[in-house]
């Protein structure tokens, strides 16, 4: 299963140049069965990566735009009245698929922002007395724009505690900004082959689980957590979630690097992408913030 | 009003705590005061036992009101520290018989410390040191249950547990607190009873019942004991009023002056003597005794008295010489010559002393001839003697009764040698001793008390004349107790004890191996005194003052509890075994950092271990195992098997070894 996973890697590299890092980042929040934020300015590839992850892994997918003036009922759907058979029909929204992409979700109101994020936490759409599960594997990838940016309305902490991880492509290396200039060896995301189907995803997943995680690491986990808790530097430490998130996100990235155990470097590799929308810290400053925090708690050993 | 949880027990306890006390206050207290105080805690546990209701207040009140009067009546105000014991034990128990909040509990707890502890004015001894501490425990308990649910058992427990923590504290104490002089002292409790009195009139006691109370214990000394027998002079009676011999006014003051006293005589003994409580003068020494101890007043007659009562043992050295005082003054001779009866009565002993020393004139040839007298003429030792009256009491039993204990002998010889015109007097004290072979020390009972005859032959000196031992010989080595001939009689007349069992080798076993321990108790705690203190400190700290002492006791003290709320407010580390693998990994790193590569605390092992292979290129490979190694087992959770670990020593040794080859 690891080679496919390989596969999946490099055939997204060919999307996304230089991104080998964030790429399997994005995979990692995947394969943990989390929630995705992408969290940059317009036009670095977000719409891209998700998408193309959506068609890797063979998952069904759709696109929400999301504007100030959505309307809940523009994501879930809405129930209809059937003249012919006088009687409601629901009409599935764009959220009834595995993989939703919510683009620029801070620019709706809370009121849309807090329909998803109920979907996304129940896996289900509550409709008039009726529930609707919605498909497995069901991931959420949102993008975000720059809270600075006008138009916007920022995402409550509680709910961005839904998103297990928070990522950001930032600016492609020189070399591959040419590629990109250049056209060169450019496919298209819609022309990748599927890799897996949504059967042997759910099998990576649970496969993932089983993953040896040793008490060291679990101190290690428990240490940070508590440091956020402790040294007061953090307006809103990590919750026992932020550690369930870290333990399982930690699992995911050694199985993607080929291992069938955690060590310490696999917490101190998604720690940033775990914590730091977490505990409040824009994406601009969490590199050094987050490299402070992992500084000051000493690795258990 | 609402049922304390726990009051059943509680009053049980206390009931029982109550009733062992009286027990032990028995001696002290009259039979029906004693009594009253049983029945009071009797009633309360009987009471309690079968569920009824305590006595109304006004009840209480009225009962309380008679038995205080009851109190005065058979108490009296002659002894105020047993007054005033037998009011706290008294009014502690109606207390209790009324007590129904936890308060009221509380203060009934609380009196009971201080009733426990009134058990060691009278008695000191090992027994009631463990009772009254087992006691404490079970009071501490009460205490307990008042407050907490716990059942007596654990709480029981729980305060033994305390005891036991206090016990090294009570330790450190006796052994280093500044034994200070007493700031006020008990009025003159009635300490222990002697089996001496300043008066001696033998004749009207029809039983003499003998206590086996302890009245001191004497270490010989090893260079020169005295020999056997051993006469222990207490009391010399040198005035004869026809029926009692008394102490003359004369000798009475020659002990009220402060004489010095010369110890020129040359010593030929010397021991130690650990004297229980008494309420007495008299202290014991065998013949012309001297004693240095600063609590000891010495008299010109070489006889030992207490300066001052004190309610505990006091112990002394004594140093003896033999008795002959070559020349008898003036007024001595007159005392012991002519202070003897009118001559009309006992004539027939007058005459029977006259004929005897007739045949011979000579003092000495006297003697011998009244000692075959008593040897001859049938006479008989017993403890139980037919009383004897009216004004010939002497004459009754020299030519009727002929049986009699020491006091007839001494009386009779004493007179019949005044007759004659020899100088002589009566003297009590104790005879003998049972000898404890192990410590080589003597314990002396009050049933070894014994009276004997002192008589003065010109040239010779004071002579012991002891008419007993003539009847009875055994009876001058060891003690009344080891004498089989009269052991029935002597038993007969004891009050129960162990003594009783004296037959059964078991527990006579068992008697000397208690008497035993009572004399090391005896001797290291309760002798433990100013003297023995200061040497022992001496010996620790060699020659500083006292108040260093003080301030190292108090410091010691203050450490100590400091350190222990220190330790109670310790940060707790939970203490895990280090593995050997992290325990390698450490050496690494230490051994890393001296070559100029250290680390830091966030990075990890497995990183470390890379950056440290490209470091020291040379050895990267080893490192990379040691990486290797440390993930399989720390991380992937594979077995530290016995290879491995062999793997993982090799590799520690290997990096070390090749740097210092290279260096």
């Amino acid at each position: 299963m690891h080679s496919t996973v390989t596969e999946i890697i490099d055939d997204l590299s060919q999307v996304i140049f230089g991104k080998k890092t964030q790429i399997k980042l994005a995979l990692t929040c995947l394969f943990s069965q989390g929630h995705l934020l992408i969290e940059d300015l317009p036009g670095m590839g977000k719409t891209t990566l998700s998408h193309a992850l959506a068609s890797v892994l063979g998952l069904s997918y759709q696109r929400v735009q999301f504007t100030s003036d959505l309307l809940p009922s523009d994501i879930l759907g809405a129930s209809i009245f059937n003249s012919n058979e006088h009687t409601f029909t629901f009409h599935r929204g764009p959220v009834f698929s595995q993989v939703v992409l919510a683009d620029e979700i801070n620019r709706a109101g809370p009121k849309t922002q807090s329909a998803l994020l109920e979907a996304m936490e129940e896996k289900q759409v509550s409709m008039d007395g009726d529930i609707y599960p919605l498909p497995t594997p069901f991931f959420v990838i949102a993008t975000q724009n720059p809270l600075y940016q006008s138009g916007t309305y920022p995402l409550p902490e509680s709910q961005l505690d839904r998103f297990m991880m928070r990522i950001s492509l930032g600016f492609p290396p020189k070399e591959a900004e040419r590629k990109l200039i250049l056209g060169v060896n450019n496919r298209d995301y819609e022309s990748l082959p599927k890799r897996i189907n949504s059967s042997q995803l759910i099998d990576i997943q649970s496969e993932i689980l089983k993953l040896t995680i040793s008490e060291p690491i679990i101190d290690y986990i428990i240490e940070l957590v508590s440091y956020t808790r402790q040294s007061g530097v953090f307006a809103n430490p990590l919750s026992p979630r932020a550690s369930i998130a870290l333990g399982k996100a930690a699992q995911a990235w050694a199985y993607i690097e080929g291992r069938d155990f955690v060590t310490p470097d696999d917490v101190q590799t998604v720690f940033k992408s775990v914590t730091a929308h977490r505990l409040g810290i824009d994406e601009q400053t969490s590199e050094l913030q987050i490299k402070q925090l992992l500084n000051a708690v000493p690795v258990p050993l | 009003m609402q049922k304390h949880h726990n009051e059943k027990s509680i009053n049980i306890s206390l009931s029982i705590i109550y009733g062992i006390v009286v027990l032990f206050l028995m001696s002290e207290l009259t039979p029906v005061f004693s009594a009253l105080l049983a029945i009071l805690c009797v009633w309360n546990f009987t009471i309690t036992i079968m569920n009824k209701p305590k006595p109304s207040t006004l009840y209480a009140n009225i009962l309380a009101g008679f038995s205080l009067v009851l109190l005065l009546y058979e108490i009296g105000f002659g002894d105020t520290v047993t007054l005033f014991v037998a009011m706290l034990i008294l009014s502690s128990l109606f207390k209790l018989l009324q007590a129904k909040t936890k308060k009221n509990y509380q203060t009934i707890v609380l009196l009971s410390f201080f009733s426990l502890s009134t058990v060691y004015l009278f008695s000191q001894s090992i027994m009631a040191t463990l009772c009254v501490s087992a006691l404490y425990v079970f009071n501490f308990a009460a205490l307990a249950l008042i407050e907490s649910k716990h059942s007596l058992k654990i709480a029981s427990k729980q305060s033994g547990k305390m005891l036991l923590l206090a016990l090294p504290v009570a330790v450190f104490l006796l052994l280093f607190l500044p034994k200070l002089p007493a700031f006020w002292q008990l009025p003159g409790p009635k300490l222990a009873k002697t089996g001496l009195s300043e008066s001696v009139n033998p004749f009207d006691i029809a039983k003499l019942s003998r206590s086996d109370e302890l009245v001191f214990r004497a270490k010989l000394s090893k260079n020169n004991p005295p020999a056997p027998p051993y006469y222990w002079r207490a009391i010399i009676h040198d005035k004869f009023d026809g029926h009692t011999w008394l102490v003359s006014d004369f000798l009475k003051s020659q002990q009220r002056i402060k004489k010095p006293v010369s110890n020129t005589g040359q010593f030929n003994s010397q021991y130690t003597i650990i004297a229980e409580p008494s309420s007495q003068p008299w202290l014991y020494g065998i013949g012309q005794a001297y004693s240095p101890n600063s609590d000891v007043k010495n008299t010109e007659q070489g006889l030992l008295i207490r300066k001052r009562y004190l309610s505990n043992n006091i112990n002394y050295d004594v140093k003896s010489s033999p008795l002959n005082a070559p020349q008898l003054d003036r007024i001595n001779h007159y005392q012991n010559l002519t202070l003897a009866n009118s001559e009309q009565y006992n004539v027939q002993s007058q005459q029977l002393a006259l004929s005897l020393y007739e045949k011979n004139n000579s003092d000495s040839a006297f003697v011998t001839a009244l000692t075959e007298h008593f040897l001859n003429k049938g006479f008989a030792y017993t403890l139980t003697p037919e009383p004897m009256t009216g004004n010939n009491t002497i004459d009754e039993f020299m030519f009727n009764n002929k049986r009699g204990f020491c006091g007839h002998y001494a009386s009779a010889a004493a007179f019949m040698f005044r007759t004659v015109g020899i100088p002589a007097r009566v003297v009590s004290g104790y005879l003998g001793g049972e000898l404890n072979k192990q410590d080589e020390y003597l314990s002396v009972y009050q049933y070894d008390a014994h009276a004997w005859v002192e008589v003065y032959i010109k040239d010779k000196g004071w002579q012991i004349f002891d008419a007993t031992a003539v009847v009875s010989p055994e009876r001058l080595n060891g003690s009344l107790s080891q004498m089989q001939s009269l052991n029935n009689e002597f038993t007969n007349n004891l009050d129960f004890s162990l003594l009783r069992f004296n037959q059964i080798p078991g527990f006579n076993w068992l008697r000397l191996n208690l008497e035993n321990l009572d004399y090391k108790w005896t001797n290291w705690v309760l002798g433990f005194d100013q003297q023995k203190q200061s040497s022992f400190l001496k010996r620790l700290f060699g020659n500083s003052q006292l108040w260093k002492i003080s301030l190292f006791v108090i410091l010691s003290i203050v450490i100590i509890f400091i350190s222990y709320f220190v330790y109670l407010n310790w940060p707790k580390k939970t203490k895990i075994d280090e593995h050997l693998l992290v325990k390698h990994y450490k050496e690494i790193q230490l051994w890393c950092a001296k070559n100029g590569f250290d680390h830091t605390a966030s990075q990890t092992p497995l990183h470390y271990l890379n950056l440290a292979s490209e470091h020291f290129a040379e050895k990267g490979s080893l490192f990379l195992q040691f990486a290797q190694l440390y993930s399989d087992v720390r991380y992937k959770g594979d077995e530290f098997t016995q290879q491995r670990k062999k793997h993982s020593y090799d590799l520690v040794k290997s990096i070390k070894t090749k740097a210092k080859r290279s260096l």
